[in-house]
């Protein structure tokens, strides 16, 4: 026992880590239920955001420690919307183990991550993507895409752009009064006025009134690389952009 | 020291209330243009004003006069009230502050203490106070109801109206009638059991409690099966009107719990989603009409009842007009209840129409699932909490709609206190498929559609209508709009940069006609200028 109060003494300033007691498979089973229905309508079905932010990346702004999430979940976070459980730990300790099961490290791709940079160059994707302050601005910034990104996602993403389109790459078509046809990335829009950014990067903000055939697509500009590219180039490719992440690892 | 008490004397004479306001000016408060007395403007819920300094000609001069900021991450919903002068404000989530309505300075502010662990279903809100005598009333997401002098803010009493530990919280405006402060309760998410209360305006005594769930044994208890009724919900968030003439408080209740899987409580559920009419001296019920029984979906009446005296084929009736959260408007017989019309206002997809009753017939396949269930209206209904206008010129209703379906998912459900009670998860937006609003003019008597001012979004703000002909309404996109009464047509906006989810209002500042309403985190106040 004194032993045991000394060692604690001798670590002064650092908290003895608390760890998460209820990890097994049905504590997660148990808390993606009660996540579903008091966590869901604000973070999404499956943890993905919307209201409230993603929880499935394993990247939290309030704290990343299981102490921290006991604590955000139990109380609520000050000065958000983020409201508190009135839950036993223990109940909310199967709720941590869930959201963590939504960011556990998923199978490494198969592929060879250097040939995936290769390809990633050859078939011209920086022309609108960027890795690291290199390549275009037209399409996602991929610095970080295996962080936020699992595999499989990556791979729909190049066999089928057009499977999640998200807002900012939609695309608006309209004529202007004058006949002229305007195209570009929808950035915003109200009942009164667009802002695109149109495909040579310049910013423009209209007025609605006037506009014809206005319409937005919610299609990706990215060509597709179904038949293009082999199942081995695609895992390559798949494995390399897995291996984008920031330096430091997940915070 | 006594030269100083009555040159203070004098200053407060001056600037803040120069007369108490009685019972008697609140009955007629919606003649008195130059003030803005409760929530809706006046007990019959018109959100209507007599002025027309302010009309379609002049309004493309509507400029801001003064902004008032307020230190708040949750969203402003307050409609504020102008008393003399002053302008007594809500913030989120429980204060109230008095401010100098022709500058927007500030007298005082009432900063609410609150619990670290409150939950409200949808944000610490708070729609408005009431004034009575020299008193404002506010009631606080931690569930009581405080009585706070006009001139100082200081606290007269405070009053526990129910626990918030099990899910209650009050949001709504409270009613100033008589001598009491009627107040409603807000909780249907997390299995409350529902109430109005009256409480005395001099004492905070509770003179009277009406149970919107009634308990076994009591007429409408049929409608509940074992203990549901103990966690039935029917919240009464939203202000209702009073009928001076037959001394009847008209207020709508919320939705059953849990609101999307009614398993656990067969019947109709009475008197969820309904307008109650009670005896405003006994809290007694007069009559009652159940817009949605066995509600599943989440489609409370909460909406302000609109109470008009007006022809009803062919000779004078007592009518309420009211447009339901479940895309139909009705027209019920204010003496009794009764059903006299009803016709959609918004795309609907659940109801073939109604029974000669006023029951929907409804269409098979419409319950949440597991799977969901695809249905307009969306959750948050075809309209909701925000107001609607009746103007007594154009004789139309006026209200803010929503075009858009949601998937309904029905889940399991578990009470536990304090936490949701909801039964599942529907998905509130579909981001695809977002729908958009509108606000439209209806005509009461038919339902039918005179005219419409297209949204690219889903509106959360209220309209006001005035003796100038006009509709002013807001969008989540930051506008404010003044629309012809008529028309629909549009005669002047102004992008105030902040959602508007609030209702608006109109007074008189030193003769000149004033438009006010919340927007983003402030109140933005109008007039017209060179």
């Amino acid at each position: 026992m004194l032993i045991l109060l000394i060692a604690a003494a001798a670590l002064p300033g650092q908290e003895a880590e608390v760890r998460n007691p209820r990890t097994s498979l049905a504590d997660v089973a148990a808390g993606a239920k009660t996540f579903r229905s008091h966590c869901s309508p604000c973070h999404g079905l499956n943890g993905e955001g919307g209201r409230g932010p993603n929880l499935a990346a394993g990247r939290f702004y309030h704290g990343s420690s299981d102490a921290d999430l006991l604590r955000n979940i139990s109380t609520g976070i000050p000065g958000t919307e983020m409201p508190a459980l009135f839950y036993n730990a223990d109940r909310i300790w199967q709720i941590v183990a869930y959201i963590r099961s939504l960011s556990a490290a998923p199978a490494a791709p198969v592929g060879d991550p250097a040939r995936g940079k290769a390809l990633f160059s050859a078939k011209g994707c920086p022309q609108c993507h960027r890795v690291r302050g290199e390549g275009g601005r037209l399409g996602p910034d991929l610095t970080t895409i295996g962080e936020s990104r699992a595999p499989a996602y990556l791979r729909q993403s190049l066999l089928d752009p057009d499977a999640v389109v998200l807002p900012p790459y939609w695309v608006v078509r309209f004529r202007d009064d004058s006949g002229r046809a305007h195209e570009g990335f929808l950035l915003n829009e109200d009942t009164y006025t667009v802002q695109f950014l149109d495909f040579q990067s310049r910013l423009h903000s209209m007025e609605k009134s006037g506009l014809q055939d206005y319409r937005v697509e919610k299609k990706s500009r990215m060509p597709s690389f179904r038949g293009a590219l082999s199942d081995a180039a695609l895992q390559d490719l798949v494995a390399y952009l897995s291996s984008l992440r920031s330096p430091g690892g997940s915070r | 020291m006594i030269i100083r008490c009555a040159l203070l004397a004098g200053v407060l004479g001056l600037s803040t209330l120069s007369a108490q306001v009685t019972f008697e000016r609140l009955l007629h408060a919606a003649e008195d243009n130059a003030n803005w007395l409760t929530y809706s403007g006046g007990y019959r819920g018109w959100r209507y004003s007599s002025l027309e300094q302010v009309r379609r000609e002049n309004a493309g001069r509507l400029r801001i006069k003064w902004v008032y900021q307020m230190a708040t991450t949750q969203m402003v919903e307050t409609t504020p009230l102008v008393i003399d002068g002053v302008m007594y404000v809500s913030e989120p989530p429980s204060n109230v502050v008095a401010l100098d309505a022709a500058t927007g300075r500030r007298y005082w502010r009432y900063q609410r203490s609150l619990p670290d662990r409150i939950n409200v279903c949808c944000g610490q809100v708070n729609r408005g106070v009431a004034v009575l005598g020299d008193r404002v009333f506010v009631g606080t997401v931690d569930a009581h109801l405080v009585a706070l002098d006009a001139r100082t803010g200081a606290v007269l009493w405070d009053r526990a109206v129910a626990d918030y530990r099990t899910g209650h919280a009050i949001t709504v405006a409270p009613l100033a009638v008589k001598d009491m402060i009627v107040c409603g309760i807000s909780g249907g998410e997390y299995g409350i059991r529902g109430f109005l209360d009256a409480y005395e305006a001099a004492t905070g005594k509770r003179r009277w409690r009406f149970w919107t769930i009634p308990e076994p044994g009591q007429p409408g208890s049929q409608t509940w099966s074992g203990n549901a009724w103990k966690t039935g919900g029917g919240p009464t968030w939203v202000t209702g009107s009073y009928d001076a003439a037959q001394n009847l408080i008209i207020w709508g209740t919320g939705n059953p719990s849990p609101d999307w899987n009614g398993d656990s409580r067969p019947g109709d559920n009475l008197y969820t989603d309904s307008a109650i009419a009670l005896d405003a001296d006994t809290g007694k019920l007069n009559w009652y009409y159940q817009f949605v029984p066995h509600d599943v979906h989440d489609w409370d009446a909460v909406q302000v009842p609109v109470l008009v005296d007006d022809e009803w084929q062919g000779r004078p009736r007592k009518l309420v007009y009211w447009a339901h959260r479940n895309a139909f408007y009705y027209v019920l017989d204010r003496e009794t209840g009764k059903f006299l019309f009803g016709k959609p206002f918004a795309t609907q997809t659940w109801a073939r129409g109604l029974e000669a009753d006023g029951r929907p017939i409804r269409l098979p396949n419409i319950d949440p699932t597991p799977e969901g269930t695809y249905l307009w209206p969306g959750v948050q209904g075809a309209t909701n909490w925000y107001s609607p206008s009746y103007n007594p010129l154009t004789k139309l209703f006026y209200l803010a709609v929503w075009e858009n379906r949601s998937v309904y998912r029905k889940g399991e459900q578990e009470y536990s206190p304090g936490n949701r009670y909801i039964g599942s998860v529907p998905l509130i937006d579909l981001p695809e498929d977002p729908g958009h609003g509108a606000i439209r003019a209806l005509n009461p008597k038919t339902g039918e559609r005179v005219w419409e001012y297209r949204l690219q979004t889903k509106p959360w703000a209220g309209v006001l209508s005035t003796g100038g002909k006009l509709v002013f309404g807001g969008s989540d996109e930051g506008y404010l709009f003044a629309l012809d009464a008529e028309t629909g047509r549009e005669v002047w906006r102004q992008n105030l940069g902040g959602i508007i989810r609030a209702n608006p209002i109109t007074y008189l500042n030193h003769g000149r006609q004033a438009i006010a309403i919340a927007a983003g985190n402030a109140i933005f106040t109008f007039e017209l200028g060179e």
